[in-house]
């Protein structure tokens, strides 16, 4: 057994076990989206791998093209289907696994349309015509990270209501004085948008619209 | 020595495959048996490939090529009809 066989085997028995791998996962996997993941990275990952190995035993250059373009076409067509089923299983209501704690697309979709949208409040603006609901991010040299929103006194100096502040992806709604801002969070606030500019002084940047609030 | 590895290797890819049959017929779900369709497609061309360096044959690889291609479609179409059914 020379050295190319040793390496050429190696890898196929690499390949197949990565092919084991993918079995095993959808077959274990909870859910649809974490079943994905096997199919898609661990199978995708075997057949290059396999692939690989022809490339090495036959040692000649159409078939080395060969072989390469079929890692490349599977590099870019397994994601491209795993998205396009992933979106579709979503939409037809294929639940999630009951471990899972974060799911970013609830109530962002419009069933009808499958269109992704910020949420809004509908008619607000016909009860409070001079407002506007605006988004804003806390820069990192912003004098206000670091505070809490009762020391800032957002609504005496310049007139705006905080209505959440963003975290990642943790959501404080309504928060109250003790809240404590830090860099890199969004505010969700309600204002006089001509006074919108005078912001930048605060957080290091200026407020931009969120939906048709 | 060498045998034994070939038996490894088909081996190792059939037990795959029999996983992805369970899945298959288990579903629940009709997304979850396109994509057990799409992953015995890989397995196949994983099979193809072996045997192309098993019995010496370059040939072989575009029969991949043309599994890799036509399990795309697939899943894509059936991703859009399953999309536009609801």
């Amino acid at each position: 057994m020379t050295l190319r066989e040793l390496i050429v085997m190696g890898l196929m028995l690499t390949g197949a076990f990565f092919m084991f791998l993918a079995g095993i996962g959808i077959l274990r996997m909870p859910d649809l989206f974490l079943r994905m993941s096997a199919t898609t990275k661990v199978a995708t990952l075997g057949v290059g791998t396999i692939l690989l190995a022809v490339t090495l035993y036959f040692n000649d250059l159409v078939t080395t093209f060969h072989a390469v373009a079929t890692i490349l076409f599977i590099f870019i067509s397994a994601p491209v289907g795993a998205h396009m089923i992933g979106r579709a299983a979503y939409f037809t209501g294929v639940p999630l696994w009951k471990g899972t704690l974060v799911n970013d697309l609830s109530g962002h979709y419009d069933p009808q349309t499958h269109q992704l949208e910020s949420v809004s409040i509908p008619g607000l603006e016909a009860h409070m015509p001079d407002l506007r609901v605006c988004k804003v991010r806390i820069s990192e040299t912003s004098p206000a990270a670091g505070k809490t929103l009762a020391q800032i006194e957002l609504r005496k100096t310049y007139g705006f209501t905080v209505l959440a502040v963003n975290r990642g992806s943790l959501v404080i709604s309504n928060p109250d004085g003790d809240v404590r801002l830090f860099a890199d969070d969004d505010l969700i606030l309600i204002g006089p948008p001509e006074l919108r500019d005078d912001l930048a002084a605060l957080f290091g940047s200026t407020g931009e619209d969120v939906g048709e609030g | 020595m060498i045998e034994a590895l070939w038996i490894v290797i088909l081996v190792l890819l059939s037990l795959g495959l029999v996983s992805v049959f369970i899945r298959l017929a288990r579903g629940p779900y009709l997304p979850d048996r396109v994509i057990a369709l799409d992953l015995i497609s890989v397995i196949a061309m994983g099979f193809i490939v072996v045997y192309a360096v098993r019995f010496n044959q370059p040939a072989f690889l575009d029969v991949a090529i043309i599994l890799a291609i036509i399990s795309f479609l697939g899943t894509v179409a059936f991703a859009y009809y399953l999309e536009k059914r609801i």
